[in-house]
């Protein structure tokens, strides 16, 4: 920085107009981060203190709707719902992205191949997704039930609804999850690997003891990204249960679902927003946690 | 396509490689047991890709069925005679399933204009210039990244709605279409790698702020701008949320929110609702094998999003 010696005119001169073309090519995304980001979570935050329909004048209700979701049996259900969902398809996803990437990191022939095929539902639209899935799942036209021989009511049967969901987001990201791992194998030396075979490690101690450790970034990031998208699964349940939200009997109701049918079918601007902040502060928390967790224990130096 | 990985082996082996070959350590139970782990990778492996690919074919088979060829035949049977009965009737009056895919493709395409435009100036803003506040500013963008999208979708809609464009075309873009805080970071690290030698020698020939963009930064960085235009029309492509509350008039419905509406209204035609998903589904599909290792790589690299 050159801040500290004195400027010639002329450099002052070229330093002012540096700053005013900075701005100027900022303009744009002063709209688009400041105006539709930044201030949509500041009036969110009014917004869960108002009761508002967009009809009827907006009136001030103060913390009440959050003491209100306090004790809101549906509130809580949607935390739950998606508290079971991210733990059904996280560590599923992420252990067998795991091994699919292990698989395919070996270079058999094909494997770039059926790296496309795996990723393939990844660059699909979630709510096509579900639909296409929701017709697979069909009880008596579907084809699962056709492959299985038997009549199952996969999506209104309570029990069966959510792990039918967590089974489809499973499906759709284990290949985009390889990849990460993918990468990440790809950085460890091979030397690494050759030296614990020396050692006389066996496969399963070399994925244990050396493997894993040495992808603790990748996972690390995987997880994070993971957990924080899955918190806001929509799409793909909306396209596998329809607009009745949370259908059957409020076990497909994860928040985001929740979310929207308060703002947008009930017109609840206030409470919607109300669980919206809750949903964020979540997300915030979940994020410093596993920033917490993971950081003093990813720094391995693979040189 | 050739695969690398699946070059023959050289016509002449190598000496050793014929001797261990035909050794007898070749019956060594170690050595036959990875091959018997390789087998068993690889039918996994084959398994998995058969899953992956079986909801596509099948529901493709059912778009090409007759509503009666599909109730009276098993779901699994190939349409016998394939008929595209079902999408001549999705672009019938009726349905006319060409507007969502022509307001789809706009919205798609102001978008990548959109943000291409505003996420390049301001990652080179950051990336190549001087000014006071640069860094708290750029603080300030890489935290909003943090901020999920139903956070904010409820403002967004009071916002919109207030302005009287619900139901508008630029009532659903405008909000997305000023640039990202991801868009922007992805571009100012990749900026950052041009060396500044290159840049003070273009100065110094006389190129104002914008030609040493569009002369030495933008040709410099090409395959991350195809990545992000990638990114950028897979995403709004398949966006569902936001124009579903924004835009569920028939006449600014993107393909997303009409294959839902059309779910929920003829639930049971599966045959038109499947012809509905891939139209939905294929653009991209031949997209992405088009660029797979653009994409691929770009996910590896970036976290596409």
């Amino acid at each position: 920085m050159t801040t500290a010696v004195a400027l010639r005119p002329g450099q002052r001169a070229r330093r002012r107009r540096e700053t005013a073309a900075a701005y100027t090519l900022l303009g744009p995304s002063f709209i688009g981060v400041g105006v539709f980001l930044v201030v949509p979570v500041f009036m969110v935050l009014v917004l869960s203190f108002m009761d508002w329909d967009l009809i009827s004048p907006p009136r001030w209700v103060g913390p009440d709707h959050y003491a209100d979701l306090l004790t809101s049996a549906k509130m809580w259900n949607s935390l739950l719902v998606t508290g079971r969902f991210v733990l059904m398809a996280i560590p599923t996803s992420i252990v067998l992205g795991l091994l699919l990437a292990i698989a395919l990191n070996r270079g058999l022939p094909g494997s770039r191949l059926l790296r496309v095929l795996y990723v393939l539902p990844w660059v699909c639209a979630p709510l096509a997704l579900g639909v296409v899935w929701r017709w697979l799942f069909d009880p008596s036209q579907g084809a699962v039930n056709v492959l299985f021989g038997r009549r199952i009511e996969w999506m209104s049967n309570p029990d069966l609804a959510l792990p039918a969901v967590a089974f489809v987001s499973v499906w759709s990201s284990l290949g985009y999850i390889s990849l990460f791992f993918l990468a990440g194998l790809q950085q460890i030396p091979a030397s690494v690997h050759e030296a614990a075979k020396l050692d006389g490690a066996g496969p399963v101690r070399m994925l244990w003891s050396v493997t894993l450790p040495l992808l603790r970034p990748t996972t690390f990031f995987v997880t994070v990204t993971s957990v924080i998208s899955s918190f806001q699964v929509f799409d793909l349940v909306y396209g596998l249960t329809g607009s009745a939200a949370g259908y059957p009997s409020g076990t497909t109701d994860v928040i985001a679902a929740r979310i929207y049918q308060e703002a947008f079918v009930s017109l609840k601007l206030g409470p919607a927003s109300a669980m919206a902040v809750i949903l964020f502060a979540v997300l915030v928390v979940i994020t410093v946690v596993q920033q917490r967790y993971f950081t003093p224990r990813i720094t391995y130096d693979m040189s | 396509m050739t695969t690398p990985d699946a070059t023959p082996a050289p016509p002449v082996p190598p000496a050793a490689v014929v001797a261990r070959a035909t050794s007898p350590a070749n019956r060594h139970p170690v050595r036959r047991s990875r091959a018997v782990a390789t087998l068993l990778t690889y039918l996994m492996l084959l398994a998995g890709a058969a899953l992956m690919l079986t909801p596509f074919i099948f529901s493709v088979m059912t778009a090409l069925k007759t509503p009666r060829q599909f109730n009276i035949t098993p779901p699994l049977t190939l349409p016998d005679p394939a008929t595209f009965e079902n999408f001549t009737t999705l672009f019938s009056a009726q349905y006319q399933f060409w507007v969502p895919i022509a307001v789809t493709a706009q919205v798609v395409l102001v978008m990548v204009v959109g943000q291409l435009f505003s996420s390049v100036l301001a990652a080179y803003a950051f990336a190549t210039l001087e000014f006071p506040g640069r860094d708290l500013l750029f603080w300030v963008y890489l935290s909003t990244l943090m901020i999920p999208a139903v956070v904010t979708i409820i403002p967004l809609y009071v916002m919109v709605t207030e302005a009287g464009m619900k139901n508008t075309f630029w009532g659903m873009v405008v909000p997305l279409m000023f640039g990202s805080p991801y868009a922007i970071f992805l571009l100012r690290e990749n900026f950052r790698s041009v060396p500044s030698e290159v840049l003070d020698a273009a100065r110094l020939d006389g190129a104002g702020t914008l030609r040493r963009l569009w002369y030495v930064i933008v040709p410099m960085n090409k395959p991350i701008l195809a990545t992000l235009t990638l990114i950028t029309v897979v995403s709004h492509w398949n966006n569902f949320m936001w124009p579903s509350i924004i835009a569920p008039a028939k006449e600014w419905r993107v393909i997303t929110v009409a294959t839902a509406a059309l779910q929920s209204q003829y639930s049971g035609n599966w045959t038109l609702v499947m012809a509905a998903t891939t139209i939905a589904l294929a653009p991209l599909i031949v997209l992405f094998l088009a660029f797979q290792d653009q994409i691929t790589r770009s996910i590896g690299v970036t976290g596409l999003k």
